[in-house]
């Protein structure tokens, strides 16, 4: 065996582990994290290598901290996001973090986007900006369907958002998150979207 | 030494016994000429069938990524993860055959499928469990698995694909995390890969050669910070600049497709005079206007001119070998960055945007005037022509910024088309009357 064949050798190794070592790690956080629930908008856009995804707009993308504390944060800072459950059973992020978590497995590892803000509307018609929190980068906003589904899943799904009934299930294992399914009025949003009209 | 092409030899092999057998040459003489053409033969590369085998396996190859892209919903999770893997274990054998094998039409298509497969298997494993988007992250991966096959199998589809895909990665590096200085290390291997082939024999890298000298420029013009706007000027001068030395010096009597270096740095030196005709392009340049806000780098001061300062001392060092003063692409390639450096010191200590702009005009003038003059002298039609085109260029922008009636533009375009037509008319005469001569 010549050496260009040992090296062709390595080199198949390293094809086959960095994808095989991306599903290790999709699998664990799968098998291990716990579910959340985000609530979520759905819209249909498409990728030339992936195909057609349902993009994912996060509802509550922020951690509610203060405005100086979020300023404080450089934009673009990698930190963790740590995350509760409120009464409805959705997930909200709670605080940031730039070391990692050490007590809980439920954190999300991500990016600051700087302030995030509401804007309100005065009685005077003007609009005001109404401080939220630290937006943050939602690592889970694409959901890959079949390319005949995704346009009628968008259309059903921002019917359901709203009546506030589309909502994204993500399981979150030491700062990684893998979605499992999308739900839109009660049933898997693949499901919703087989359904002939 | 001399090589000739295969069917040379083929016949010089038949002539040989009947030179023999007339007594022209003794059988001595005649094994001695066998001995000699057999080593002699040129490795011609049937462009054509490598085109076919490198287009059928990037069609193959895209076809699949289609297939997979239509997302099979109803295979599961396990059975898609396996089917990933399946182009990836095709491009394997397919280039396992190639190393073994060799033939550039085998090497080539499978370096083509393998680059495709490596990036498809990534991508269909992201779909199946809907990764996010991370693009810089999907490149540069994607490039580093591709990097060795330029080397192993070697095959200059590979490299085109290694080199389209670091010039993408550093434009989503730089939108990404607002630098890609990881450009420059990425680029080693490129450069390594067409200095080998270039040093075996200077006409085999030309296609590599003709990828990188295009991609470079793009790649620069995302590279560079940009913090002190109007250095990219400098920057271009002495890069394209260095590239038309650099075709002067490795292939001095080779031009337009054959010298890639030559052409690319004589358009782009004609593209960037073109640009500095126009007053808008020297406002607020220098570091004086150095930009501070946050999408600009702070270190880019220094980056920047880092950059700027290795490409001009690598023009310098080349200039002064190669400058010849009976040379006229030396001449303007020598000239260009010089004219380009006070140009853009003058418009960033002073309000010198009027004084550039009519500097600029006159050396387009007078390039185009000196390539049309050549280019008559030498009766080379091309170079004419490019002269005319630069002429041409030059006289219709500035008559269209002026306010002249209809009828004076009319009658300028007619003058000038037909002095292009009668030029070209006479030259081509000159040049029949020069061949039936010789012959």
């Amino acid at each position: 065996m010549n050496w260009r064949m040992i090296f062709f050798g390595l080199l198949i190794v390293a094809q086959v582990a960095v994808p095989l070592r991306m599903i290790q790690q999709r699998e664990t956080v799968l098998r291990e994290g716990e579910l959340f629930r985000f609530k979520t908008e759905p819209i249909d856009p498409a990728d030339p290598f992936q195909g057609r995804y349902v993009w994912l707009q996060i509802e509550d993308d922020f951690v509610p901290i203060s405005k100086a504390a979020a300023n404080a944060i450089d934009y673009k800072a990698t930190g963790y996001a740590l995350l509760n459950v409120d009464e409805q059973g959705f997930a909200k992020f709670t605080d940031w973090s730039s070391e990692r978590p050490t007590l809980t497995t439920n954190y999300l590892k991500t990016k600051s986007r700087g302030q995030a803000v509401n804007w309100e509307q005065l009685p005077d018609g003007q609009r005001t900006p109404v401080h939220e929190g630290l937006g943050i980068d939602i690592p889970f906003t694409r959901f890959y369907m079949d390319e005949a589904k995704a346009p009628r899943a968008e259309r059903l799904a921002r019917e359901a958002t709203r009546n506030e009934d589309c909502w994204v299930e993500v399981r979150i294992f030491n700062g990684k998150a893998v979605i499992e399914d999308v739900i839109a009025e009660g049933q898997s949003l693949r499901d919703l979207a087989s359904i002939e009209e | 030494m001399r090589k000739i092409p295969e069917k040379c030899r083929q016949w010089l092999l038949q002539e040989l016994p009947i030179l023999e057998n007339k007594g022209i040459l003794s059988a001595e003489s005649r094994q001695r000429l066998d001995d000699y053409y057999s080593n002699q033969v040129e490795s011609r590369v049937h462009w054509a069938a490598i085109l076919c085998a490198g287009l059928g396996a990037l069609l193959i190859g895209g076809g699949i990524i289609l297939l997979f892209a239509h997302n099979w919903e109803d295979l599961s999770r396990t059975a898609r993860a396996v089917l990933s893997f399946c182009p990836l274990a095709i491009a394997v054998v397919l280039s396992a055959l190639a190393i073994r094998r060799g033939g550039t039409g085998l090497c080539e298509s499978a370096g083509i499928f393998h680059s495709l497969a490596v990036g498809a298997c990534i991508a269909l494993i992201g779909q199946t469990y809907h990764l996010p988007s991370n693009t810089p992250g999907f490149l540069l991966v994607w490039a580093l698995l591709v990097l060795p096959l330029i080397f192993l199998l070697p095959s200059t589809g590979a490299y085109l694909f290694y080199i389209t895909l670091i010039c993408s990665w550093s434009g989503a590096a730089q939108d990404e995390y607002g630098q890609a200085l990881g450009f420059w290390l990425l680029l080693i291997p490129a450069v390594i890969h067409v200095v080998r082939l270039i040093r075996r024999e200077a006409h085999e890298g030309l296609v590599s050669l003709w990828g990188l000298i295009l991609m470079l420029p793009i790649a620069l013009g995302i590279v560079l910070e940009r913090t002190v706007p109007g250095l990219w000027i400098i920057s271009y001068a002495c890069f394209y600049s260095l590239s038309g030395l650099l075709g002067l010096r490795l292939y001095p009597t080779e031009s337009g497709w054959r010298n890639p270096l030559q052409t690319v740095g004589l358009a782009g030196i004609t593209g960037l005079t073109y640009i500095f005709t126009w007053q808008n392009m020297w406002h607020d340049i220098g570091w004086s206007n150095t930009r501070h806000d946050g999408n600009y780098q702070e270190w880019g001061i220094w980056f920047d001119s880092a950059i700027t300062l290795g490409l001009a001392l690598a023009w310098a060092l080349t200039a002064v070998k190669t400058l010849q003063r009976n040379s006229l692409p030396s001449l303007i390639l020598c000239s260009f960055p010089l004219l380009a450096c006070a140009a853009f010191f003058f418009a960033s200590t002073s309000e010198g945007e009027i004084i550039n702009t009519l500097l600029f005009n006159a050396y387009m003038l007078a390039l185009g005037l000196a390539l049309l003059a050549q280019g008559c002298r030498s009766t080379q039609l091309r170079q004419v022509n490019y002269g005319m085109a630069v002429l041409g260029l030059l006289l219709i922008t500035r008559f269209f910024d002026s306010d002249f009636g209809f009828l004076a533009r009319g009658l300028v375009f007619i003058l000038m088309g037909s002095c292009f037509l009668a030029t070209n008319l006479i030259i081509a005469r000159k040049k029949h009357q020069q061949q039936e001569a010789q012959s």
